[in-house]
């Protein structure tokens, strides 16, 4: 892996013209707003009262800064609720998600035992099935199992999920196995083994994997469609899809809601960027 | 070396610990459906999608019931529209459904017909039935047992904007049903009115889209059609009434008198058109007139009866009330049931939520709506002219599904280009195979 | 990413590529083998690794088993059978196959999802491409930010894009239609035309796809060795023929994972046009995801509805299939 080197040919290469850089950041800030304005659109809209959009007089820019659509809708539904619940299955899928994934990347990459390489192949395939044609027979078990209606209902099937695993054996193939062995040799088992040496090396994989397990149920919709139909366990995503299944939409309403429920996600993105990045280059490594 | 030993049967422990723990947690979720006490007062459950005028009236009829019957509570529970019936299946499937829930005499026959609801038989005594309109109790009956209550019906008119109608030379409107404007008629007022409309504004809209489909079959009425023969099996619409319905209300939208996304298909109910000016004229049920036409429309707005052609004609509207079979206190439900169809109880019901009655005692009864009374009669008046066989014809218990390829093919029809014989044709077979599959 | 996954489990799929290159070989893992350990302590070291591993497998196995596996299993079983998750099911053999063929919807979703994944997947990984091009001088001031603006959307939800989506296409009030209007151009039906319904589903899903593709283009220009460019540069070739004969053929296996991973999101779309256009209008906007969930959970005919999701996965199979064999034809060339 070079990196650009500063070698007189490649200097010159990026010295370029400066009206080339110029160009390059305007183009660049053009699509930065481009990305930033939906978001923008939101906001504004947020700040409008319903009324004014409806009669079409609403500007580009909020006229007045009226919160009244926010405070109309967390009267109206259970929004803090919803966050609760979110939050609730966020986390415990991700103790379980996040538990579960770490210790069995570290046996498929560090400890050999028979079958490995077929159960890894078909907890990999599971990838490639699509939720369609799992969700009514998952919905059923889910009744079985009388979790229906429950947010454990959400969490507890969505666990199954091999691209966790995958990333942590990715990244557990590359602790070096001369710690290990100068841990066996230090006469530690598999278990201390693998929690004095191996997991304290594993504070990148864990970030990571918290980080987009979280997201994913933060964002999740599908399943929780499927599973919640009482109004005050919804998730946020089913929360926000109730508020526009209203016989008259309250365009101003729904957009801060969303805005609302997008917030937490921007903020982590912005506080945890580098983990983001990371996950995303992880999944990509070939 | 002897660790390992010990170390293994640490590690068997750990791993069952583990795999116990993650089914216990499997084990201890338990749906959050409020469960029915043993003692104390009996709970019943009861969900619905409700209108904000609707849901007031409900929780007036609701505290009314509690009053009056102590050892009783009814857990009111107001869901959207989009989501109820999803729900509903879902907890059927599940077992965990509510003791009472609120369905459309379009698409009881789904439930009645898979014995999911409860048989009200051992509840009601014939004085109690014949304090009905025949039509409705066979409405919320399958094959001979009825299966919940007639809550209340709907029906719609034409309401119009007068300032536009005037601004377009339209001053004389019908306003008796003997009187009604002739499909001939009603198109060239249309025509006249959209003259004068500018870009972006059309002369009217039908409120038919997703499950309101079914409120198209007033126009096969009206051109003396039918959609079943008398058998109430086979298709009888591939005739020239119905090409004849269909050519004519495909022609709103061909001629751009209607907006284009007012079609069946429609995701969104247009309601928010007629009082944003953005149409003259509204094909509207009467329920909307306290939410999203009283409150919203500042102009001056009267409704006119349906155009007729060979005959005058209507749809039914309108909500029962059904129990399920799941339910643990069915003689609970059943009396609440009862109550929401006592004379009190619906006369309240239709006064605020602007909706006609079912019970015989107050068809004829002057009610006190809250909102445009004066509509109101009318509206009464244009329910009376729907006839017996019509109102079987849509109660089936197949309906659900023929609604649906209702939505569907007049969709194809009035925004895909597909002609009236196509899609006539498409809804015999669709009514073909929906009715040879409930039998 | 997770805004136009199918909801249920994150990622969805990697490129086989990636998948193949991770099956672990059939040797012993060398962790700590039985290596210097004689004997009968050497055995009781490989038989306590390998129930250390199969315990800390375990609660995996055991959530696949029940939520992954055993609904596959039942899925096969259930496309075979006429269900309603009412009553009685009855076993039909492949007639629900047979109807899905003679079923004018199915192949209309199919079109739509075909039609969808292909405006989707070239544009964003090649806008993807481009602004990674242009941001890829690390001595750009302001880089990070810049990659940040354009990343951002993917930790938005699917549902929350759908809304603001539907919002800024809403042809009566939206400001898209606003903003032709104000240049004189005219106003669209976003959400009663067909073609343009589409495209408003495009459009949101390019602003959710793209930082994904470009973060790893970047890393993928970053990981390029830059003597060929250099050399390149020394003989004279100019910035598009740097680009054509030296970049694009070594960004060649990112640009394979990507179009592949794209697809494969492409195909499984489903948060995304459930919330906006709910396949309308007249199912124009309708995708083979969207059409199952509403078979199985509003018309409860589940049997057909798991029919659908099997032709789904064949398709992504298919897919899946067909690029690896062309991935180690090209790895072989």
């Amino acid at each position: 892996m070079t990196p650009a080197s500063t070698t007189s040919v490649s200097y010159s290469m990026r010295r370029g013209r400066r009206s080339w850089r110029i160009t390059r950041h305007v183009i660049t800030i053009v699509i930065c707003a481009v990305m930033a304005f939906p978001i923008y659109w939101m906001i504004v809209t947020a700040l409008t009262p319903n009324s004014d959009l409806i009669a079409g007089v609403a500007g580009y820019w909020p006229r007045h800064f009226d919160i009244g659509n926010f405070t109309q809708a967390f009267a109206a539904q259970p929004w803090g609720r919803w966050f609760l619940n979110t939050v609730l299955v966020g986390v415990a899928s991700v103790l379980l998600t996040v538990s579960t994934n770490v210790l069995a990347g570290y046996a498929f990459a560090k400890l050999a035992f028979r079958g490995k390489v077929l159960i890894f192949f078909l907890l990999l395939s599971t990838m490639m099935v699509p939720i369609q044609v799992t969700m009514v027979p998952t919905f059923r078990i889910t009744v079985d199992l009388h979790m229906f209606g429950s947010l454990w209902g959400v969490i507890i099937p969505e666990v199954a999920a091999a691209f966790g695993i995958f990333l942590s054996r990715q990244f557990m193939m590359s602790i070096p196995n001369e710690l290990l062995e100068a841990a066996r040799i230090d006469g530690a088992g598999h278990v201390r083994t693998f929690l004095r040496v191996v997991l304290p090396l594993c504070k990148p994989l864990i970030a990571v994997l918290v980080l987009f397990n979280f997201m994913f149920r933060w964002n999740d919709f599908a399943w929780p469609l499927i599973i919640l139909k009482n109004p005050a366990d919804y998730t946020l995503p089913v929360g926000l899809l109730f508020l526009q299944g209203q016989y008259t939409v309250n365009y101003a309403q729904m957009l801060g809601m969303a805005l609302v429920t997008i917030l937490p996600m921007l903020v982590l993105f912005i506080a945890l960027q580098r983990y983001f990045v990371e996950g995303l280059l992880r999944s990509g490594i070939r | 070396m002897n660790q390992p030993r010990a170390l293994s049967r640490r590690q068997f422990l750990a791993a069952s610990g583990l795999a116990a723990g993650a089914l216990g947690v499997a084990a201890c979720g338990g749906s959050s459906a409020p469960k029915s006490k043993k003692s104390g007062p009996a709970t019943v459950t009861f969900t619905t999608w409700a209108g904000a005028a609707e849901a007031t009236a409900f929780k007036q009829i609701v505290t009314a019931f509690e009053a009056a019957n102590k050892s009783i509570k009814v857990n009111l529970d107001i869901v959207p529209y989009a989501e109820m019936f999803q729900g509903i299946d879902a907890k059927l499937q599940a077992g965990d459904a509510p003791d009472m829930f609120r369905v459309t005499y379009t698409n009881l026959g789904i439930y009645s017909s898979k014995n999911v609801l409860l048989d009200m038989t051992p509840y009601v005594d014939s004085a109690f039935i014949s304090q009905f309109q025949p039509a409705y109790w066979s409405a919320i009956s399958f094959k001979g047992k009825p299966y919940g209550v007639p809550h209340q019906t709907d029906t719609t008119m034409l309401l119009y904007n007068k300032d536009m109608l005037d601004a377009a030379g339209v001053t004389s409107v019908p306003d008796t049903l003997a009187s009604t404007w002739t499909w001939e008629e009603f198109l060239a007022v249309a025509k006249k009115v959209q003259a004068k409309l500018p870009a972006g504004h059309y002369a009217f809209m039908y409120d038919w889209a997703q499950t309101g489909a079914f409120r198209w079959l007033s126009w096969l009425f009206e051109a003396g059609g039918n959609l079943l023969n008398a058998d109430l099996k086979t298709p009888a619409i591939n005739s020239p009434a119905g090409l004849k319905a269909i050519e004519f209300t495909q022609s709103f939208f061909t001629e751009q008198l209607v907006p284009k996304n007012t079609s069946t298909g429609n995701a969104t109910y247009p309601d928010s058109l007629f009082p944003a000016k953005t149409i003259a004229m509204a094909f509207a049920a009467d329920f909307l007139l306290p939410g999203d036409i009283a409150s919203a429309a500042k102009f001056p707005y009267a409704a006119t009866f349906q155009p007729r052609d060979v005959t005058v004609s209507s749809d039914l509207g309108g909500n029962g009330i059904v129990g399920t079979n799941q339910s643990k206190n069915p003689e609970a439900a059943a009396e609440f049931l009862k109550f929401l169809v006592s004379r009190q109880s619906q006369q309240t019901f239709c006064e605020q939520a602007c909706e006609l009655p079912t019970r015989k005692d107050l068809v004829d009864a002057t009610l006190n709506w809250t909102v445009r009374p004066d509509l109101m009669k009318m509206f009464v008046q244009q329910a009376t002219v729907l006839t017996p066989f019509q109102v079987e014809q849509v109660t089936i218990p197949a309906f659900g599904s023929i609604n649906t390829a209702l939505q569907n093919q007049l969709d194809a029809a009035f925004v895909g280009g597909q002609s009236a014989s196509t899609t006539a044709a498409n809804i015999s077979s669709a009514v073909s195979s929906a009715t040879a599959a409930s039998a | 990413m997770s805004s136009d996954l199918n909801g249920a489990r994150p990622g969805g799929t990697t490129g086989s590529e990636a998948l193949i290159a991770s099956v672990p070989s059939a040797e012993p893992a060398t962790a700590a083998g039985p290596k210097g350990m004689a004997g009968l302590a050497g055995r009781w070291w490989a038989i306590s690794e390998t129930l250390t591993a199969y315990s800390f497998l375990a609660p995996t196995i055991a959530f696949f088993a029940v939520f992954m596996f055993l609904p596959i299993g039942l899925g096969f079983w259930l496309s075979l059978e006429n269900s309603s998750g009412f009553g009685v099911s009855t076993f039909v053999g492949l007639a629900n196959y047979r109807a899905m063929i003679h079923d004018p919807i199915f192949w209309k979703t199919l079109g739509n999802t075909a039609i969808y994944t292909i405006l989707t997947v070239p544009s964003s990984v090649l806008i993807g491409l481009a602004i990674a091009l242009l941001l890829k001088d690390e001595f750009l001031r302001g880089r990070n930010i810049y990659r940040s603006f354009v990343y951002f959307p993917m930790v938005i939800s699917g549902v929350a894009t759908a809304i603001v989506g539907g919002w800024m296409f809403n042809e009566n009030l939206g400001v898209a239609d606003k903003f032709l209007a104000a240049v004189h151009l005219p106003t669209i039906h976003w959400q009663s035309s067909s073609f343009p319904a589409m495209m408003s589903l495009v459009v949101m899903t390019l602003w959710t796809r793209v930082g994904f593709n470009m973060v790893i283009y970047l890393a993928g220009l970053q990981n390029m060795d830059s003597s060929y460019l250099e050399a390149a540069a020394v003989d004279g070739a100019g910035p598009w023929r740097r680009f054509r004969r030296v970049t694009w053929p070594m960004l060649g296996p990112t640009t394979f994972f990507l179009v592949v991973m794209n697809v494969i999101y492409s195909f499984q779309v489903f948060d995304l046009v459930y919330v906006m256009t709910g396949g309308g209008p007249s199912n124009s906007t309708n995708m083979l995801g969207v059409y199952a969930y509403q078979q199985g959970f509003i018309e409860n005919q589940q049997g057909y509805a798991t029919a659908i999701g099997m032709a789904l996965f064949v398709l992504v199979l298919a897919f899946t299939a067909i690029q690896w064999r062309v991935s180690r034809h090209r790895d072989l060339a």
